[in-house]
């Protein structure tokens, strides 16, 4: 009896596992007819700000009336479990034909070998229009796996009035170094108020981007051979900003553990003259500030090595299982023209990827100065090394994340973030 | 009752539930003022539970957005069907298990236990390859079918505790005056359960309806999203979120539930006296 | 699930009689058609996938597209065993989960009690009790956000006014996991409330008048009449509770993240970044099939001491 029941054990796991591979070459659900008729393309959008999906509408009207043989159809999804879906839905071969999502999220799609290989099918034009900083934070062994659309950087915004009060000049130029920065927190810090409050409680991804501005890559190599080296550029980052916290006082620490968002209202209130936000809060602070506030944009902040960030774009795959890649890519390429993606750029506040783009912008955003220090921001945008790194995601979940926060909390020194980083990619990667 | 209190227990009792009631119903009720702040008054430090500036723009903003009425609409059909026919489906089963007992109550037992302990996570992929193979993916029949599944542990458990206590004498008299179990089913068990399978139904229509996970993963197309997909999609990118239109579209979403409460509530009170856990 | 249609193991031993043979027979013919209705959507939805969820645990099985998976017996579970990530998450589990069910129960019999007594306004309060259980979780983690919020929240905006500094519940590593607690709390009141308050009506008024003749007050006769006779709907509700909570991630995951520095990083939490984030579902449901077992453990030894305790207090 027993025995048999092993057996039987045995047999059911592989019968599990069958079902579970036997699945997995599914093809996308939006085939269509194979036949003359039109084909249809299903195009997962997650884009949810009104005007951005009206925006998209426009475009993908557009393509349908050029296009009367290759129809597209956009389905609606949201950010908010994005990625868990996606990941059933191509586990389960249900994926739509074109997928947006962004570039360190959908890296582990790539890996698995989900997405297509666009080296031959983005038009060329394009391909020369986007600088290589950013096709490198969607090329994987050699592939690229999306088309970057729109991109976004770490800004300082400031309360022009507390920095009046200070006694310090807005400061002008291309750039600000990390020095300038701190004397300025320094300067704006009173008992009544902390010159930063900058949202870290998801610190990892600012951190891992701004030290691309002290050369601290963290990884070496790539896929499943990767390195870490976690050394003084890599420990820049965190350092500054936990000793402005503790030593000079001057970055508010309630707000590390915060939101970007829950730390707007700490601005909107003058409870701190300056915050660090995504470049995209522009708009948002353009609605929401109460009205006297008045505000501006500070020059990117720039390291060692200058004002260099981590690349991390929204992006535009197609399932390599779709019978129709080739149409895909050319809806793409329209989708992604000048005009077109700089509508989507302008709708939510990002920086769109190609110079034509950039130009049409400019032009859309007329002499808005939050837009000019948004746009500036864009030029230092690199493809980060961590982006081919396999096991990326789970270090950045269940080792990173947890020992930033202790240390952004004053809870361990700085060796043993090293170590816990270090150590903890031993772990993950071993 | 049984021996009169002193004065000072009456005001302490009423003071005490009073405490109880302001901690279990005041989120609401700052979710409700939420909705009608305005976005500059929600991003500010205020904290008012009377809104500076009523803004009523909220409720408009969260019908106009993402289908929230057809998702409401789906959510309504979605749960109230998944409680029709979870009543129906583990009605007789609950009274299989209480009655006849034996193996099949024991392996219904482990069952129960093991499927509330297994990580929903685990069995996600697997269930959408079975629905996917019986064309049910994307469709809110495999959903209800799902849901039922799911709460089908509990509503088992809750409804064999009441069969268990209705007195198996009853049923011995109408067999002694010939009849077939399916009658004495309906005849005699189900008007006594009657109170019983209103609770089962408000246990798996409040689940149905606030159920997330399950809705995202097997959903594809918008069109049949249900509430708490739509209210998710507020939520947006990276601090993208939409507080007001959110609150708003989030007392949308509770209203039902509370009406089914309040209907519901005198059967309620009333059904539980069977004793839902004993048997 | 395959009990019914196997003929009965040769134990009959009891009953030799024919007649009550046929009987047993038709009994289990009765008993097939009331349970197959229910069966069928529970064999398909649920028992196909927890078994293939359970035997991936025995294999390398991943996400990646035409992976291939091999069995390899218990390699998952040796790894696992010097995970001590998994240990500590594990260890943070049981402390959410054993907090949330025994507070909620403490929470929910004052409240059941209240409800059950003679106070006015009853349908009223009824309702009101039942809040927590009508909104949606993503609702009630971003509800308890805003209470918990350090600036702008009205919970330190109250401490403040009355002159006590606010506290950053969420992201202070002291304070982050009792915050949480407190929300699950929260919204496993009114479930647990009802089957006490049902529990608590089943017992026969006579018990407390003979105790009350006998001179007992109400808290005696709270602790020698009403505890006893609940003592099996206590029993199996805080089990529940504990399996629920322990099991659930979503409402921790919309307020913490399982921060701060892994402060909240429950089970459940860990078992997804395996399974989704990092794609290994074998290793992943490995984890599983060990917290199956180790809830099970605990249930039965919990389940056996109680029933162990009535058993004295009966007699």
């Amino acid at each position: 009896m027993k025995r048999f029941r092993g057996i039987g054990a045995i047999a059911l796991a592989g019968v599990a596992a069958l079902a579970l591979a036997g699945c997995q070459q599914g093809s996308a659900s939006g085939g269509g007819g194979e036949g003359d008729g039109p084909i249809t393309l299903e195009f997962q959008s997650l884009s949810d700000q009104p005007t951005t999906q009206a925006a998209v509408k426009e475009i993908v009207d557009q393509w349908n009336t050029d296009n009367p043989d290759v129809q597209v159809s956009i389905v609606q999804g949201g950010w908010d479990g994005a990625y868990d879906k996606l990941i059933t839905q191509f586990t389960g071969g249900t994926a739509p034909d074109i997928i947006h999502f962004e570039a360190s999220s959908i890296v582990s799609f790539a890996q698995d070998g989900y997405l297509a290989d666009l080296n031959d099918l983005v038009a060329p034009d394009l391909k020369s229009d986007i600088s290589q900083g950013i096709w490198d934070s969607v090329t994987q062994d050699g592939k690229i796996i999306a088309y970057p659309s729109t991109l976004q950087s770490y800004m300082v915004f400031a309360n022009a009035d507390l920095l009046a009060q200070a006694g310090v000049e807005v400061p002008s130029g291309d750039s600000m170094t990390w020095d300038q920065f701190e004397e300025i927190a320094k300067a704006t810090t009173t008992p009544e108020h902390y010159g930063v409050g900058w949202g870290l409680k998801s610190p990892t991804a600012t951190v891992m981007s701004m030290a691309l501005g002290f050369d601290g890559g963290f990884f070496e190599g790539g896929g499943a051979d990767a390195s870490i080296d976690v050394g003084d550029g890599e420990l820049a980052v965190p350092g500054r900003i936990h000793d402005m916290a503790y030593a000079d006082k001057s970055i508010d620490p309630t707000s590390l553990t915060q939101s970007g968002s829950d730390v707007l209202a700490s601005f909107y209130g003058g409870k701190v003259a300056m915050t660090v936000q995504g470049s995209f809060q522009a708009t948002n602070m353009a609605k929401d500030a109460p009205e006297g506030l008045n505000w501006v944009a500070l020059p990117p902040i720039a390291g060692t090595a200058g004002a260099v960030q981590a690349a991390n774009p929204q992006t535009y795959s197609i399932n390599v299982d779709s019978p129709h890649v080739q149409e895909s890519a050319d809806f793409l390429n329209f989708f992604m023209s000048g005009d077109n993606l700089a509508k989507i750029a302008y709708a939510d506040a990002l920086i769109p990827s190609s110079g034509e783009a950039r130009a049409a912008v400019e032009k859309l955003a007329g002499d808005d100065q939050a837009w000019k220090q948004v746009l500036a921001s864009g030029e230092g945008l690199e493809g980060p090394p961590f982006l081919k790194v396999s096991k990326y995601q789970e270090w950045k979940d269940t080792v990173a994340t947890p020992a930033l926060q202790q240390y952004l909390a004053d809870q361990i020194s700085k060796d043993q973030l090293a170590t816990q980083l270090t150590d903890g990619w031993a772990d993950v990667n071993g | 009752m049984i021996a009169r209190r002193p004065r000072y227990a009456t005001v302490l009792m009423y003071a005490v539930l009073a405490a109880y009631l302001v901690f279990l119903g005041f989120p609401l009720l700052w979710l409700l003022s939420a909705s009608f702040k305005s976005s500059r008054e929600l991003n500010s430090l205020s904290v008012n539970l009377i809104p500076i500036e009523w803004d009523f723009s909220n409720y408009a903003n969260a019908l106009d957005r993402q289908n929230l009425v057809t998702a409401f609409g789906n959510s309504m059909l979605v749960a109230i069907v998944t409680m029709i026919v979870a009543v129906l489906l583990s009605m007789p089963m609950a009274y299989a298990l209480a009655r006849l007992k034996g193996r099949l109550r024991a392996a219904g037992t482990v069952w129960i236990l093991i499927s509330q302990v297994f990580p929903t996570i685990l069995i996600i992929i697997p269930l959408f390859l079975v629905l996917r193979s019986l064309q049910l993916n994307d469709t809110l029949f495999g959903l209800i079918l799902v849901y039922v599944t799911f709460t089908m542990p509990f509503t088992l458990w809750m409804l064999q505790g009441y069969v268990a206590a209705i007195p198996p004498e009853l049923e011995e008299a109408a067999e002694m005056d010939g009849a077939g179990r399916f009658t004495i089913l309906r005849t005699v068990i189900l008007p006594l359960l009657a109170p019983g399978l209103v609770a089962t139904a408000m246990f798996t229509f409040v689940s149905a309806w606030n159920e997330f996970f399950l809705a995202l993963v097997l959903l594809q197309s918008p069109e049949l999203y249900t509430l708490p997909i739509a209210l998710r999609s507020f939520l947006g990118a990276e601090g993208q979120t939409q507080l007001g239109p959110l609150a708003a579209g989030a007392i949308l979403a509770t209203i039902p539930s509370l009406v089914i409460f309040g209907i519901l509530q005198k059967k309620l009170t009333g059904g539980m006296l069977a004793g839902a856990v004993k048997g | 699930m395959t009990v019914i249609d196997t003929p009965a193991a040769p134990t009959p031993s009891k009953k030799p009689a024919k007649r009550i043979g046929a009987r047993v027979r038709a009994q289990r013919k009765e008993a097939i058609a009331l349970v197959i209705p229910a069966l069928l959507p529970i064999i398909v939805f649920s028992a196909i996938p927890l078994i293939s969820g359970v035997a991936l645990g025995f294999t390398d099985a991943t996400l990646a597209r035409n992976a291939e998976t091999n069995f390899v017996g218990l390699d998952n579970f040796v790894a696992l065993g010097g995970d001590t990530r998994f240990w500590g998450s594990f260890g943070i589990g049981l402390v959410w989960a054993g907090s949330v069910a025994g507070l909620t129960l403490i929470s929910a019999m004052g409240l059941a009690l209240l409800l059950n007594s003679d106070l006015k306004l009853k349908s009223l309060t009824r309702i009101l009790a039942l809040i927590p259980w009508a909104m949606p979780p993503v609702v009630i983690a971003i509800v308890w956000r805003m209470i918990y919020n350090p600036n702008s929240g009205p919970l330190n905006g109250t401490l403040e006014f009355f002159g006590i500094p606010g506290v950053n519940w969420l992201g202070d590593f002291s304070t982050a996991l009792p915050a949480v607690i407190v929300v699950g709390v929260w919204s496993g009141i009114p479930q647990t409330t009802v089957l006490l308050l049902a529990g608590m009506q089943s017992i026969a008024p006579e018990q407390h008048e003979a105790a009350a003749v006998d001179g007992a007050g109400a808290v005696r006769r709270f602790w020698h009449v009403t505890l006893p006779a609940l003592r099996p709907v206590i029993i199996a509700v805080t089990a529940l509770d504990f399996i629920w909570q322990f099991n659930s991630f979503g409402l921790i995951y919309v307020l913490t993240e399982g921060g701060p520095g892994g402060q909240t990083m429950i089970p459940p939490l860990f078992t997804y970044l395996e399974a989704f984030r990092n794609r290994e579902i074998g290793y992943a449901s490995a984890m599983g099939n060990v917290l199956v077992l180790a809830i099970l453990v605990i249930l039965s030894v919990y389940l056996v001491n109680q029933f162990r305790q009535n058993r004295k207090v009966r007699a």
